[in-house]
């Protein structure tokens, strides 16, 4: 695979969980893939932060897009706000899919090399998946 | 008609999130359609959720199915990711 792979934005209101979630991803899909976590506030708070998700985004561009997943409703407001300074729709994606299970599997697609259609496709696919 | 083929193995370890997540960054780079059956439950191997949902234990055995250009490759492919991945768990 010589193109580059999708990056992966989590976006959550725990600093912890979006480490978290992005690390398990990554160990899950084998370390190939950049994953980026903008959890907590600027002052390391409960909630979003509209800066922490704005560098996340640019930090996980590789070349072939970004999806961003959120882990609550309110943290969409954040990332909305975000892309429409960005530039929004160009290369960015925000998925709508649970939090980890999306995490994991839009990854793994990435991982493969599956273009930012099928890596957003991947992340909200997820909320069909059985887990017994 | 596409080629198809598929082959059996035994696991040797417990299909984990990992050994779960090689399995399907593998299949997910062959252009063949690929299945994961195991107890008589059978699973897109590019589905990393499904192949963990399989809860596939070791001692179980899995039968790697592909049908497509490069069916062959694949199941060869993740025969031995299986046989490699189950033996470190995680």
């Amino acid at each position: 695979m010589t193109t580059a792979s999708v990056g992966i934005v989590l976006v959550s209101h725990s600093a912890e969980l979006a480490e978290g979630a992005a690390n398990l991803a990554g160990q899950v899909s084998g370390g190939t893939v950049t994953i980026v976590a903008a959890g907590g506030t600027d002052d390391g708070d409960l909630g979003t932060s509209a800066a922490k998700v704005s560098r996340a985004i640019r930090q996980a561009d590789q070349g072939a897009g970004v999806v961003v997943l959120p882990d609550l409703g309110s943290a969409v407001l954040t990332v909305r706000a975000v892309l429409e300074d960005y530039g929004s729709a160009n290369g960015v994606l925000l998925a709508d899919a649970p939090f980890v299970e999306g995490a994991v599997a839009a990854t793994v697609i990435a991982a493969a090399g599956g273009d930012l259609k099928a890596v957003a496709a991947a992340a909200e696919e997820a909320r069909h998946a059985r887990k017994l | 008609m596409p080629a198809s083929f598929e082959q059996e193995i035994t696991l040797t370890g417990d299909l984990h999130a990992r050994p779960a997540g090689a399995l399907a960054v593998a299949a997910g780079r062959f252009a063949s359609v690929i299945n994961v059956t195991v107890g008589g439950r059978t699973v897109d191997a590019k589905s990393v959720l499904s192949v963990m949902g399989l809860g596939a234990t070791s001692g179980q055995d899995v039968t790697v199915s592909a049908a497509g250009p490069d069916a062959q490759e694949a199941v060869a492919a993740l025969v031995a990711i299986l046989g490699e991945a189950t033996k470190v768990g995680g």
